[in-house]
């Protein structure tokens, strides 16, 4: 188990394999949100757990935060506070899917892309993705390796 | 970790300050403050292209009665072929707002530009009701309302109803 740990937080090339596919990850899941706040905010009104004056806002905001920490993430620019930031995020998502698949509310996610459709089946199967990223993003957090085709740490 | 908590937070207000200024040099860019309150009317993102007209709502079910029983005032459904078929208001004439240019042009024959039209999709959350209206208006309709409720509430209330087989 020791050496499992010590493989996953000092080996150079999976730090910045994580890096890596994280950054990808939330660059093109704010591409959409990017190009149509207004199906965002919709989304957001969607969960049914934010206050009306923040939805805009949020829907303003928020795709741009995703843009640039994954930005940040993929070219080693604050590499670690990048992947802390990403892991809050990403804790957000988790509490906001959770909460809303315990009381039963449907609703569309809106990650990747705006649907029609939304069922509880969906959500499970995203929390479960988002808990992977959640993992993946805490080897960016903690690696001890010098981080490779870092731009500025 | 004091780095930490710096970075992110310029991570964050740099973003903040591009989403803001993106947003309102961007035609698809939306108000700072949406339409949220349902109490109010048709929620909305209110958006630069598709601004929310509360003028032209009818806010209860009985107003939309009223309307209806007037029989000169032709109600338009914005929902799409299967909602329309499951049920619709009782004379109510299908125009499926993605599907606008390819049926408008028969609506157009049939119904002359002073038609009273009432617009409706399926509630308050639902904001076809308002792009079909605007729709219409900029096609030279001058009378076109949106009756906020929609088909879920008249079906409710026990109003007339038809089914497509």
């Amino acid at each position: 188990m020791k050496k499992l740990t010590d493989t996953l937080f000092t080996n150079p090339w999976l730090e910045l394999a994580a890096r890596l596919c994280l950054g990808l990850v939330f660059v093109y899941a704010s591409i959409h949100k990017i190009l149509d706040p207004g199906s965002f905010a919709r989304i957001i009104y969607g969960y049914g757990l934010f206050p009306a004056w923040s939805i805009n806002l949020t829907a303003i905001v928020l795709p741009y935060v995703e843009l640039m920490a994954g930005l940040c993430l993929m070219a080693g620019i604050v590499p670690r506070s990048a992947a802390v930031l990403v892991e809050i995020l990403l804790l957000a998502f988790i509490v906001a899917i959770s909460i809303n698949l315990i009381r039963g509310h449907e609703f569309d996610c809106g990650c990747f892309s705006f649907q029609q459709d939304s069922n509880a089946a969906a959500g499970k199967e995203l929390l479960l993705r988002d808990m992977l990223w959640f993992a993946v993003g805490i080897v960016a957090v903690f690696s001890r390796s010098r981080r490779k085709f870092s731009l500025m740490k | 970790m004091t780095k930490i908590v710096r970075d992110m937070v310029l991570i964050v207000g740099f973003s903040a300050l591009v989403g803001l200024g993106v947003n309102a040099l961007s035609p698809a860019g939306i108000s700072l403050v949406g339409e949220w309150d349902v109490s109010k009317g048709v929620v909305s993102p209110n958006s630069k292209s598709q601004p929310v007209s509360r003028d032209i709502e009818i806010g209860t079910v009985a107003e939309a009665y009223a309307l209806f029983k007037e029989k000169s005032v032709v109600f338009v459904d914005a929902r799409d072929e299967a909602a329309f078929r499951q049920g619709h208001i009782e004379g109510a004439v299908h125009l499926f707002v993605y599907d606008y240019n390819t049926t408008f042009p028969s609506f157009m024959a049939r119904f002359p530009l002073d038609q009273p039209i009432v617009a409706y999709c399926s509630g308050r959350t639902c904001e076809d009701s308002h792009t079909l209206a605007r729709y219409l208006k900029e096609d030279g309709y001058t009378d076109v309302r949106v009756f906020v409720d929609g088909y879920p509430a008249w079906e409710r209330e026990g109003l007339p109803v038809e089914k497509t087989d």
